[in-house]
């Protein structure tokens, strides 16, 4: 092998500039030939790693070199590079220039006494074609490896933009662990070494730490932090992404050990919020952001701030539904809203109860198929879309979705969007049925009167238990225990329901309240639920007017060969406490206590057509002479003897 | 914030495992483990990342030193459990080229014992 070859075999056994190097020392060693090779560029030598070599500062290569690449150092030369100390060269070495791009950079030098100069002139010549040759080869080669460096870090970025994206879609609402991620990614993307997102709290306009990463959280909460001074002062007003240089100005920033980024969370167009990143690593520690740092982070967090702007917006929506639905729902006025399309947009819980709907099957639906055994219905839907006006019907008859016929006051009102133009129509109506309900149950106990007034002013009738002075009025069948033992069942039945109804007219003529029927006995109230000028009054002319009723009823009875009744009555007014008593099985309205007692003691020593009433109703009476003072008399549950009036029919 | 969890040596084969923000401090604090136990004469290693969810490029250029270290040993190094965005991180970066991934402990125990 020519010493050519074995220079170019022992340059190719190894990879970097510096191994080839140090191959090359121990090749010419062998051969008893002294190489040396400086540099003149510190820059170039940092490159490839070459800092064990000799650096020579300030070298002049023209000097020495001339418009020559090499030179035989003569005695002339030689006192030249004498003057620096790194050069121990001898006369007749052989020097050549390396290049880097056509710049000399540095010097390889040969020396033998052995060897003929035209080889060291020789090799000397190989070795600076090769090392220009290597050196632009490891020049490409680290650019290429910096770009595909520079590309791979792009490259990530770009996933970075994409995983934000696509973290904030799979979030409709605000939360810590959103929160969380964004700042992990932010943080990632860019290098930085910690981070912190604050948001305002909209009670207090404080700010909070929403979430951080590599900072004393609990340290910074202590301090109050508002946008009146430091970083989120700067933010409210450039409403952009910043570089913080000044790290040590602000409580946000003083701990960063090189600088940071921020940029505001603007929600339409205010600030809400922050996201601030503290320095930047590198592989020599840390170090500044840039502004292509800045111009990825703006972008990123823009991406932020408008997907906050978008949660807040459907939060604040979605509050506004709520609010509505709950409001809808709360209401007994049935709604529905049908569009422009004729389809069922809105039906409130109230108008699905009364036509037995569910509401997510119909909603979407046109109203022609929602109401097709409606007919009527759809017929002035139909009216009110066309004419655009307002319908109003009374009593108006729909059938339900299990064909149950149901009355109700109805409105259609045609709706109108911002622009007036018309958008579909609405539907409110009032179900006649509960009223009904009510009317007719609440007419077995109490006259239509109080029924109609309750309906008007629901704030009169108060069920719950409370004291209340109520007039109690009982009424017993004298003997009827040992008639209905002589008579036929069905008959006793019949005599009773005459009777209880002949009474019960009665009473309802004057506002009394049934309580209860207690076998043949009846017990009535006045003054519950309504409170009238004079409920004694109105108890004591029940009474009187019971046994006229009884009167006619008897004859009834008699033409019909029934046994004759005979009443006693028992009136007495006082303190009671009224509401509803019972089980959740069964509760009735209805008052106890010892007026109540009393009325019923009294009733019990009136004899047959007579009323017996207690000193609290006979004070209250205007009529007062058609009673008499009887003697006092002792009930059951009373210490002192009772005064009392009667009166006979 | 991020450190090195646990650190076990089972079948003659050292298993790092991580918590928090894979970065230029975790990455420096694991080479400097893997260095010490290459030193000592150990060649394979596990990174199990289980815990660390996000790595940024410093940190993943740092795995790219240690992986070089390790090859001039004839070492070898597995990561396990990585988190989706740090699996796609080490893709584009080129480790996985170089190093095997495990979707468990057990699973690249077994591979490497």
């Amino acid at each position: 092998m020519s010493d050519l070859s074995e220079i170019h075999f022992v340059l190719s056994k190894k990879k970097s500039l510096k191994g080839k190097i140090l191959s090359l020392d121990n090749f010419f060693e062998h051969k008893n030939i002294s190489f040396k090779i400086f540099y003149t560029s510190k820059i170039f030598s940092k490159r490839f790693e070459l800092e064990d070599y000799s650096y020579v500062k300030n070298f002049d290569f023209n000097k020495l070199f001339g418009n020559e690449s090499f030179k035989l150092i003569k005695q002339k030369e030689l006192s030249y590079l004498n003057q620096y100390d790194e050069f121990q060269f001898k006369i007749n070495s052989v020097c050549s220039i390396i290049y880097f791009y056509k710049k000399p950079v540095g010097i390889i030098c040969l020396f033998s006494e052995v060897e003929l100069k035209e080889n060291i002139l020789t090799f000397t010549q190989f070795l600076s074609y090769h090392f220009d040759s290597i050196i632009r080869q490891f020049h490409i080669q680290s650019k290429l490896t910096n770009k595909t460096l520079s590309l791979q870090n792009k490259l990530l970025e770009i996933e970075s933009i994409f995983n934000i994206t696509e973290l904030l879609n799979s979030h409709e609402e605000n939360s810590k662990e959103l929160y969380q991620n964004i700042l992990l990614y932010t943080i990632s993307t860019l290098n930085a070494s910690k981070g912190l997102i604050l948001l305002k709290n909209t009670n207090s306009d404080f700010y909070e730490i929403i979430t951080s990463i590599g900072i004393n959280e609990d340290q910074l909460n202590k301090k109050m932090i508002r946008d009146t001074k430091g970083i989120l002062k700067d933010l409210k007003s450039s409403k952009k992404s910043i570089i913080i240089n000044d790290t040590d100005q602000c409580v946000l920033s003083d701990f960063s050990e090189s600088n940071c980024l921020s940029s505001p969370i603007l929600s339409r167009n205010n600030l809400h919020g922050a996201i601030i990143i503290h320095d930047k690593e590198s592989r020599q520690g840390y170090t500044l952001f840039d502004h292509f740092d800045l111009r990825l982070f703006d972008n990123i967090t823009k991406k932020i701030s408008l997907s906050f702007d978008n949660i807040l917006l459907f939060e604040s929506l979605s509050e506004s539904k709520k609010s509505i639905d709950n409001i809808m729902s709360s209401i007994s006025t049935g709604i529905i809203k049908i569009n422009i399309l004729g389809e069922i947009d809105y039906i409130n819980s109230s108008a699905s109860k009364v036509f037995g709907f569910d509401s997510e099957l119909i909603i979407g639906n046109h109203y022609f198929i929602v109401f097709e055994n409606n007919q009527n219905l759809n017929s002035i839907i139909e009216k009110s879309e066309n004419e655009k006006e307002i319908v109003f019907e009374t009593n108006f008859d729909i059938l339900d979705f299990k064909n149950k016929k149901h009355q109700i006051n109805l409105t259609i009102s045609p709706v109108f969007d911002e622009n007036n133009e018309n958008s579909g129509v609405v539907l409110s109506f009032e179900d006649l049925s509960g009223i009904n309900k009510v009317k007719s149950t609440f007419k077995k106990y109490v006259s239509e009167n109080i029924v109609n007034e309750l309906l008007k002013n629901e704030n009169l009738l108060e069920l719950g238990g409370s004291e209340k002075d109520v007039c109690i009025l009982f009424a017993d069948i004298r003997g009827f225990t040992s008639l209905s033992e002589k008579m036929e069942a069905s008959k006793v039945v019949y005599v009773l329901n005459n009777y209880f109804q002949s009474m019960i007219d009665v009473i309802f003529k004057y506002n009394g309240t049934l309580d209860k029927i207690i076998g043949d006995e009846l017990m009535v109230l006045y003054g519950v639920p309504l409170k009238n000028e004079n409920d004694c009054q109105n108890a004591v002319n029940s009474a009187i007017d019971m046994f006229k009723a009884l009167e006619v009823f008897n004859n009834k009875m008699k033409s019909e060969e029934l046994p004759e009744l005979g009443i006693g009555v028992g009136i007495n007014f006082g303190k009671v406490v009224s509401g509803n008593i019972g089980s959740d099985q069964q509760m009735n309205y209805t008052v106890i206590g010892d007026n109540v007692n009393l009325a019923a003691r009294l009733c019990s020593s009136a004899k047959a057509g007579e009323i017996i009433i207690s000193k609290s109703v006979f004070e209250k009476l205007t009529n007062k002479h058609e009673f008499t003072n009887r003697d006092p008399i002792m009930v059951k549950g009373k210490a002192l003897a009772i005064e009392n009036w009667s009166f006979h029919s | 914030m991020s450190k090195i969890l646990n650190i076990e040596e089972p079948n003659g084969l050292v298993i790092i495992s991580t918590q928090g923000y894979f970065n230029k401090d975790l990455g420096e604090e694991i080479q400097k483990t893997i260095t010490d136990f290459i030193n000592k004469g150990t060649r394979s290693f596990i990174l199990n990342l289980s815990q660390s969810n996000i790595v940024n490029s410093i940190g993943a250029s740092i795995i790219i030193e240690v992986i070089e270290s390790l090859q001039e040993v004839d070492g070898d190094l597995a990561f396990c459990e990585l988190a989706p965005i740090v699996k796609k991180t080490f893709k584009i970066m080129g480790l996985t080229k170089y190093c095997k991934t495990f979707s468990s402990q057990s699973e690249a125990l077994e591979a490497l014992s």
